[in-house]
């Protein structure tokens, strides 16, 4: 049985997807628990759709995608910094009209090229297989700037997070902090991108702290859990689309698998954990 | 009184927004270890009032001085008790972490807390009666019982002066009783103390002083002779229903 989940990384191109996979966990496991506490699941969602005209832009210039994505994440941000710090037009309408300004931009730009469905398709799916050794290591540095941020920002963000209102008199700058958990959460959706694709990049920021949130009530406890089951997850989601398309002959999308077994994770932790919730309350 | 012994000085303090003045013309001076029962109706300024002196509303007119300095700098130096529990129940921190947050202003950033920190945050614990609680989920505890972690939260900030919104309103008799006795005892090591508040009694127990409020000041001084009869109706004004409970209203202690 363990050699199903050992054999299939004999490869080298397998060994880099779980590499890169690792990787990304270490970012998005942490980096999910502070999205749960400070409840930016949708700000995750809206930066999704955000980084596509950045790459879309960054393929017709013949620059790199990644780079691309990067610099139209951190645009979204500051500019969501901004439309919410004037407050006229509420959080989640100002949200929107980023949204699809930038994704409208995307489009228009995609529109006018010609060579772009496969590439389209690997940037809405994910070419986790296909990872190399410049993307390795671009997701090692981005992992180590996530990493620093969160490290310096960590337990201010969690004050915030739990009484916004005394953070503020305490002279936190709750904006400020947002716009830096904004960028780390832009940093990771940029990462991923490669391994998921936009289409599901953000049950990486997302789902494992959810997970860990379910398992726990210790934010540390959390971070380590968030971190371990998306390694697992992507761990087992690439041996099995592994071996599904060389014995079975059937095409598992690997980023696609394991981002349907953190989902099935969660689902059957929700349901243990009601359970238990259920029984401990009868006497 | 010297300076030093001044905890806060106010002086004209008025605040508009958007040229609604809300607030007009408070002046009065609590001194170290005094403490001041803000009074007034529904929208009268109170909290208006205390955000003027946590520096989060500019002042119109005349100024604010907490501790000899602008209210932005004398900030770690102040502790804030926000009204009523707005705080997520499901939020996964301990007892004891939400009152370690109260030294994070002066652990800084990056620095994780040290072992002073967690013995100062447990002792506030200790002070509020919740020591057994520490590493309880916050989300469980009754509404008293967070109330009294709110305010170890606040000690532990070990603040000059401490800004209390209703921190009675709606709370058991232990955590009344208690948090009575733990005011007294900030009081007695110097703390100043001001709370808004809707209970004349106790703002009678707690405070020494009062400011009467309804968008301006209509008394500000030593509790027996602000909290009148005639200066309540004032501040009232037609909610004299208020004031039925007179004999309770102005009963010394």
């Amino acid at each position: 049985m363990l050699h199903l989940l050992t054999d299939p990384f004999r490869v080298v191109f397998m060994q880099r997807a779980l590499l890169e996979l690792i990787l990304l966990a270490l970012v998005s496991g942490p980096c999910s628990v502070f999205v749960l506490l400070r409840r930016r699941a949708f700000m995750a969602e809206a930066l999704t759709h955000t980084v596509f005209p950045g790459i879309a832009v960054a393929f017709f210039l013949g620059q790199s995608l990644l780079l691309g994505a990067c610099v139209a994440a951190i645009a979204s941000v500051l500019l969501l910094g901004v439309g919410w710090r004037d407050g006229r037009v509420d959080h989640d309408g100002f949200l929107v009209v980023i949204i699809s300004a930038f994704f409208a931009v995307g489009v228009v730009v995609v529109s006018r090229g010609h060579s772009f469905a496969s590439d389209l398709t690997a940037l809405l799916f994910g070419k986790i297989l296909a990872v190399n050794r410049a993307e390795l290591v671009a997701t090692f540095v981005i992992a180590c700037v996530v990493v620093g941020l969160l490290v310096v920002v960590g337990k201010e963000l969690i004050a915030v997070a739990f009484d916004p209102v005394v953070a503020v008199a305490w002279g936190l700058p709750v904006r400020f902090l947002d716009v830096v958990l904004n960028v780390v959460i832009a940093l990771v959706v940029v990462a991923s991108l490669k391994a998921v694709g936009t289409a599901l990049v953000v049950a990486l920021v997302v789902v494992p702290g959810a997970i860990a949130r379910l398992c726990s009530a210790r934010i540390g406890w959390m971070m380590v859990i968030a971190t371990v089951s998306a390694a697992v997850c992507s761990w087992i989601g690439l041996a099995a689309s592994y071996d599904a398309s060389l014995h079975h002959g059937i095409r598992l999308a690997a980023g696609a698998t394991v981002v349907v077994l953190l989902t099935m994770t969660f689902a059957m932790v929700a349901a243990v954990t009601a359970v238990m919730r259920v029984r401990d309350a009868t006497p | 009184m010297s300076r030093a012994d001044v905890a806060l000085q106010l002086d004209d303090v008025t605040v508009a927004f958007d040229r609604d003045v809300v607030l007009e013309g408070v002046t009065g001076t609590v001194n170290a270890g005094g403490s001041l029962a803000l009074i007034g109706p529904n929208g009268a300024g109170k909290s208006t009032l205390i955000r003027a002196i946590l520096g989060l509303v500019p002042v119109e007119r005349g100024t604010v001085t907490v501790l000899g300095r602008t209210p932005v700098a004398a900030r770690l130096d102040v502790a804030y008790v926000p009204q009523g529990d707005a705080l997520d129940s499901e939020f996964p921190v301990t007892v004891a972490q939400v009152v370690l947050m109260g030294r994070y202003r002066r652990i800084g950033w990056f620095r994780r807390p040290k072992n002073s920190d967690r013995a100062i945050a447990m002792a506030a614990l200790e002070q509020v009666g919740l020591a057994p609680r520490a590493g309880d989920r916050f989300g469980i505890l009754s509404g008293g019982q967070r109330q009294r972690v709110l305010i170890a939260r606040a000690i532990a900030q070990q603040a000059r002066l401490l800004l209390l919104d209703e921190p009675l309103n709606g709370v058991d008799a232990t955590t009344h009783d208690l948090l009575l006795e733990v005011l007294a005892t900030l009081r007695s090591e110097g703390v100043a103390i001001v709370m808004a508040t809707h209970d004349l009694s106790v703002a009678h127990l707690a405070c020494t002083d009062a400011c009467l409020l309804n968008r301006h000041q209509f008394a500000f001084g030593p509790i027996d002779e602000t909290l009148t009869a005639p200066t309540l109706r004032k501040t009232y004004g037609a909610h004299a229903v208020l004031l039925a409970g007179d004999s309770t209203i102005v009963m010394p202690r």
